[in-house]
């Protein structure tokens, strides 16, 4: 089985959905041939597409910006709808990582992936909705099941399944495994030292330009 | 101040009262994911190219009008793009509201979100992924919902007061 691993992060490296991709890929295992293609533009070439499009199962990994899709990843699937490819044999799943703490965050991001999905042609698969996100491409490698990621590798592991056996999964939903009020803390010490190190003050933070 | 968020090139729509129009007027560049417009200048994005400003223009109306072509229950690319490059409108600290963590306000204008969407083919489950988007939106932004209308095509809607 072929299926294409999708980097909808507009980062090319050190993204949350590289990192996703990655512990995805360990429970793919040998049982699948991957093609990892990224979507980090607003554009899409004929060669990926091309590539794309031998492919069983398309498996999009991406943040969750403003309720939806990062708009250049959008701006991709119409690319992509337009192709008309309208192959019934193409599953899609999605990997939805959001900076707030609830997984369920993601489940209208999902929703239009699935629409989407029903518009171009292809059968929608299901997805993962994953909470507390912002610090995934930190975390340390733990062994798969263990630490602040345990809940988000069981969902991937599911989801990994499900996309090998080319059937229907239905949304689910996760966050990290430690408290939201600690999750919060370290989000809001993490803007405050990124904006000491850009030389301001925890006090710019609240700023409101002319 | 209504403040319309378009990707309707010649927009002819007319709007009672004083506004401010972001449509395509060149090409944008998508949200890069840096955080620069919290963490280097805070309420501004840090790429320039002319829709930079769209954080502090939401801080300064009391309407915000999305008018796009309805994609898949979403905005077109164009209108996320300015919405993606808008986030410096919040602030990057974290509230819990209605058990949920959201941003915290950076601005004390209360929002009313509303949206006028067209497309040949819309769906009704498009319809109404579209309208829990926009209600998502608003609890996001703090704000509150207006009305949200759908129309088949660009001609029905020049009918339209904004």
């Amino acid at each position: 089985m072929k299926i294409t691993l999708i980097n909808g992060s507009p980062k090319v490296k050190s993204s949350a959905s590289g990192a996703l991709i990655e512990d995805f890929k360990g429970y793919l295992g040998e049982k699948a041939e991957v093609v990892e293609v990224g979507f980090h533009t607003t554009t899409l070439t004929k060669e990926v597409i091309e590539e794309m499009s031998k492919t069983e199962a398309w498996v999009f990994v991406y943040p969750l910006y403003v309720d939806g899709i990062p708009g250049h990843l959008l701006s991709c699937l119409v690319q992509l709808e337009q192709a008309c490819l309208q192959n019934p044999q193409i599953h899609i799943y999605g990997i939805v990582n959001c900076g707030f703490y609830e997984g369920v965050q993601a489940e209208l991001s999902l929703k239009i992936l699935q629409n989407w999905s029903l518009k171009a042609g292809f059968v929608w698969g299901g997805g993962v909705g994953i909470g507390g996100g912002g610090g995934l491409a930190m975390m340390p490698k733990l062994e798969p099941g263990h630490g602040p990621k345990a809940p988000i590798d069981k969902a991937l592991q599911g989801l990994s399944e499900t996309v090998l056996k080319k059937v229907v999964h239905e949304n689910c939903y996760v966050s990290v495994a430690f408290p939201r009020s600690l999750y919060r803390m370290g989000a809001q010490s993490g803007w405050r030292q990124m904006i000491k190190a850009n030389g301001g003050t925890a006090k710019d933070l609240s700023k409101i330009p002319e | 101040m209504k403040l319309i968020i378009t990707d309707i090139n010649n927009f002819n729509i007319p709007v009672e009262g004083e506004y401010k129009l972001i449509n395509p007027q060149g090409d944008i560049h998508h949200c890069v994911g840096c955080f620069g417009c919290w963490v280097k200048t805070p309420g501004k994005c840090v790429i320039h190219d002319g829709y930079e400003g769209t954080g502090t223009d939401m801080g300064k109306c009391t309407e915000l009008i999305l008018i796009s072509r309805c994609c898949y229950g979403s905005v077109s690319p164009f209108v996320k793009m300015v919405q993606d490059r808008a986030i410096s409108y919040i602030h990057p600290d974290f509230v819990i509201r209605k058990g949920e963590m959201h941003h915290k306000r950076r601005y004390k204008n209360m929002i009313t979100l509303s949206a006028y969407f067209y497309g040949e083919d819309i769906t009704e489950t498009e319809k109404e992924t579209a309208i829990n988007v926009l209600k998502a939106n608003v609890e996001n932004y703090d704000g509150l919902i207006g009305d949200v209308y759908f129309y088949k095509t660009l001609e029905e809607l020049r009918g339209v007061t904004l």
